[in-house]
């Protein structure tokens, strides 16, 4: 495929056309430009194609689509990585604004070896100035059914009620990758808390793993809810940058994710560090955060 | 000898630590410890599927040597930072062959623990096999294995006593108030022009000065002295499931990159036929990000032919800090993509000659035979 400009359009020689139609066309093509940033068409707002999009960069997208995803679906149990990327495109205009387009397979995040159902999702995601936090729209195939995975997440979520605070745990997993499995719970609620900080933290250039939950302040389970107040570090890949987050999530079966985040960088490329806010739930009872 | 073995791994290992000593880490430092200086055998028992702290490691290399006498020898490369002794082992069937060296090193990177478990599961299946598999043994007919389990030895014992996602070297930098030199971006390669930093604070610090670091110095010196006889250079990382080939510092590709890519593909099919596990395989600034001063792009550089880069298992699951039961299954993979890396390599050099005479006594036979029938 071929880089496609929009020309503008400019009188050729033998043009007769009136100079108030002459006119006409740049002016509609000015105001195409100024309006069509979100509407999403290749053809519109000075939108580069990459004739040759970069597969890392395909897979940081599909990644930060699939963060976005699993913290939507608030699911611990069915929590998806990413597999393959299928197709994908992608642009970029003079704003440095990135948008992509993707079909990629998905994985069970708590497959066992040898598990190896593939999901597969579609997403448009765009980044706007290289700024994290990309706007995605993503559907993906249901790999289990909805009723089993709430009824997963509600086996989950009793086995988490039974367990004790204080938790005696520092690092999950130890330096050997073992997580107890009676704290196997903990790790995919705390990846899914990440999933929210992750994908408020990707850009087209950085992108995210969680390599170790590095403690645990408070776990509560009054009020039905789960309450889990850890520390979490995250790996940036392209920096190799190891990121502590402090992250406060409250949790409940079928109900939306509520986060509260706070990250320690120690480099400051674009980004303000500081307190963030997230999730699109106030946090009011949360107060001693 | 045994106990003036003992006494140095404890000079070498308990000073340092002690200055790292972190009173919540006691259990693991117990074990680094307790493990330096043990008067039985550990071979007998060593298990493969599991992470082994430095003194352990020093104590297998020994033994391996002392069992494998015939066709193991252990060398000494340089000294670390906190002053440890860098050993290689060498691998050599010995005969009036010649000979081609294959270099593998391991665990550049402190918190990459599955790559010097692999460099000890390639060491531990090349001499438990080469009397009866005949694969193994045809390679060692002409090549010599060249292994370093653990390149930064320092960096490594410090993700066992103080911080497991230790990534650098343990240098002092700034009147002592930053630690630790990215000995991947250490090398004379493009050094920092890319994918690096001349901060002390970034992982990515690539030192005061090309080959500043003495890890980098002891490793490079030595390739350099040998670099006409060496026909493959490895180095083993984690994670991200790639083999790379050359260059990090550019775009631009090798001279037999088509050839490097080939091979890697091979090995990456050999790979995934074992267990399933997806590797892609391509240049580093093409599916990695960029990066100067890698020891890859300088073993290129300077000549080696084949030079790869091997990011094991696995995708960011579990990241740097794999589970021990993954460890067999990675190392079995991982040795299938690495001997079909070889063989490749073993053909080029011994096949090749060989079919090259074939051929042309098949042209002088076929010229012979067309006079023949002229006269």
């Amino acid at each position: 495929m071929q880089l496609r400009r929009q020309p503008l359009s400019a009188p050729r020689p033998g043009d007769t056309r009136p100079a108030a139609q002459r006119l006409a066309v740049p002016l509609l093509l000015l105001l195409a430009l100024q309006g069509a940033a979100a509407s999403g068409g290749p053809e519109d707002s000075g939108w580069l194609q990459d004739a040759e999009p970069s597969s890392r960069l395909l897979s940081q997208a599909a990644r930060a689509a699939l963060h976005f995803f699993n913290f939507r679906a608030a699911s611990p149990s069915a929590l998806q990585v990413l597999a393959n990327v299928l197709d994908g495109r992608s642009w970029v205009n003079q704003k440095k604004e990135y948008k992509f387009d993707l079909v990629f397979t998905t994985e069970f995040y708590s497959a066992e070896e040898g598990e190896k159902r593939l999901g597969k999702c579609s997403a448009q995601v765009f980044f706007r100035n290289e700024k994290p936090r990309p706007a995605v729209n993503v559907t993906c195939t249901q790999l289990v059914k909805k009723e089993r995975r709430q009824e997963e997440d509600y086996q989950l979520y009793k086995l988490m009620k039974q367990l004790k605070s204080p938790l005696n745990a520092v690092s999950i997993p130890d330096s050997h990758g073992y997580i107890a499995p009676s704290l196997r719970p903990i790790w995919d609620l705390a990846f899914l808390g990440s999933s929210y900080v992750m994908w408020q933290k990707s850009t087209p250039f950085l992108h995210y793993y969680m390599s170790q939950i590095s403690s645990v302040k408070q776990w509560k389970t009054n009020d039905d809810a789960i309450d889990f107040d850890y520390t979490v570090l995250l790996h940036e890949f392209s920096t190799q940058e190891i990121i502590p987050c402090r992250i406060h999530l409250v949790w409940y079966p079928s109900k939306p994710l509520k986060v509260k985040y706070h990250c320690q960088e120690r480099q400051t490329p674009e980004e303000a560090s500081g307190t963030e806010e997230g999730s699109a739930v106030a946090l009011t009872e949360l107060s001693n955060f | 000898m045994k106990p003036l073995l003992g006494t140095f791994y404890l000079l070498g290992m308990l000073v340092p630590g002690w200055l790292g000593y972190d009173r919540s880490l006691t259990q693991q430092r117990q074990e680094v410890v307790d493990k330096v200086v043990s008067p039985w055998s550990i071979l007998e028992t060593y298990s493969y599927n599991r992470y082994h702290p430095m003194g352990e490691i020093y104590q297998w290399m020994s033994e391996i040597r002392e069992k494998y006498t015939e066709v193991v020898t252990q060398h000494f490369l340089g000294m670390t930072y906190e002053s440890r002794p860098m050993y290689y082992l060498k691998i050599s069937q010995p005969s009036s062959n010649p000979k081609k060296i294959i270099w593998m090193d391991c665990g550049i990177h402190a918190r990459e623990w599955i790559a010097p478990a692999f460099c000890q599961w390639f060491v531990k299946e090349i001499l438990q096999n080469y009397e009866d598999n005949s694969r193994i043994r045809r390679l060692l007919k002409n090549l010599d294995f060249y292994v370093l389990p653990v390149f930064n030895i320092d960096g490594y014992i410090y993700t066992w006593t103080t911080d497991r996602l230790w990534r650098k070297s343990r240098s002092s930098h700034n009147n002592g108030t930053c630690f630790g030199t990215d000995l991947n971006r250490n090398f004379d390669a493009s050094w920092c022009s890319i994918g690096a930093s001349h901060n002390c604070e970034s992982l990515t610090f690539c030192g005061t000065g090309p080959m500043s670091e003495p890890e980098t110095k002891a490793v490079s010196s030595f390739i350099e002295s040998k670099k006409e006889n060496i026909a493959c250079f490895l180095t083993m990382h984690s994670y991200g499931q790639l083999i790379l080939v050359p260059y990090g510092y550019t775009k631009n590709k090798s001279n037999n990159h088509e050839e490097l890519i080939q091979v890697g593909q091979k090995a990456a099919n050999a790979l995934k036929a074992k267990h399933g596990t997806n590797y892609r395989v391509g240049s580093s600034a093409d599916i990695l990000y960029a990066t100067s001063g890698s020891s890859r792009d300088w073993a290129r550089d300077i000549g080696i032919p084949f030079s790869y880069t091997f990011e094991l298992r696995d995708n960011g699951t579990y990241g740097f800090v794999l589970p021990e039961t993954q460890i067999q299954a990675t190392c079995e993979e991982t040795m299938e993509a690495v001997l079909s890396v070889l063989d490749d390599v073993y053909e080029k050099y011994w096949y090749t000659n060989s079919a090259r005479k074939a051929k042309s006594t098949a042209l002088v036979l076929g010229l012979l035979m067309s006079f023949m029938s002229l006269l």
